[in-house]
């Protein structure tokens, strides 16, 4: 790795710690602003676009439509 | 589109007896300690509460609430403020053990409950799926791990096998 790579992986680095001393607010709305930018480049033929669903233990069992009664 | 009205609804919710205890996971809970993680959904771990007269609990009573207050459903989805947002059983105990101990953080005078570091950075090593080792890595990065704190977690879990292999792939120079 040449001098020049270390010194722009510690920019970056430094860029990532100053953004996540931000305060918690300004954060959440940068959350808001990167869903709507993914949105608008990841179109879908769903209204809802969705991540893949985890396969962990510890998010298995998620409210399902059986569960809320919702007609299908 | 407006992340801190779910947060609002939500602390609504539990203030209104539906939920008891509650906290964020996932990217958004990520996005507490880090820099923001983007994600298109939230994640949301509760204790469900019991229905009256039943030993079994149901997220029923929470269906109910919000699509009463104009929530759309799609699909295991509840769309809040513009967001789908996921209630989720804590299913294991590295998940029940997070949603114990999940830290409260204030957001614009709103407390909102999250999972702590350590927790986050647990449940994406038992997960393990690429986004979650990558952020995984963002943990380990912005050093904001308690290093006693999450090695308890790893112990008490029995993840340190796969910490270990996580190490040699990702934090060890030589290959």
């Amino acid at each position: 790795m040449t001098d020049d790579l270390q010194a722009i992986l510690e920019s970056k680095r430094r860029y990532r710690q100053r953004l996540a001393a931000r305060p918690l607010a300004e954060k959440l709305r940068m959350l808001d602003a990167l869903r709507e930018r993914a949105l608008l480049v990841r179109p879908t033929s769903s209204s809802l676009v969705r991540e893949e669903p985890p396969t962990c233990r510890g998010k298995a069992g998620g409210m399902n439509r059986a569960e809320r009664s919702e007609p299908a | 589109m407006n992340i801190q009205e779910v947060i609002q609804t939500i602390t609504q919710m539990q203030a209104d007896g539906i939920i008891d205890t509650y906290a964020i996971g996932g990217a958004v809970g990520a996005t507490f300690h880090l820099e923001p993680v983007s994600t298109l959904d939230v994640d949301i771990f509760v204790s469900f509460r019991s229905e009256p007269d039943s030993l079994l609990v149901s997220p029923r009573s929470i269906y109910d609430y919000l699509t009463a207050r104009g929530c759309a459903a799609d699909g295991e989805y509840l769309i809040i403020a513009g967001w789908p947002v996921q209630f989720l059983p804590p299913t294991g105990p590295l998940a029940e053990e997070a949603l114990a101990k999940a830290v409260v953080h204030d957001v614009a005078g709103v407390p909102a409950r999250v999972f702590s570091a350590e927790h986050l950075a647990a449940i994406a090593l038992q997960t393990g799926r690429a986004k979650d080792k990558a952020r995984l890595l963002q943990f380990v990065e912005s050093g904001t791990l308690d290093a006693a704190t999450f090695q308890d977690i790893l112990t008490r879990h029995a993840l340190t096998g796969q910490w270990a292999q996580f190490q040699r792939q990702f934090l060890s120079d030589t290959p």
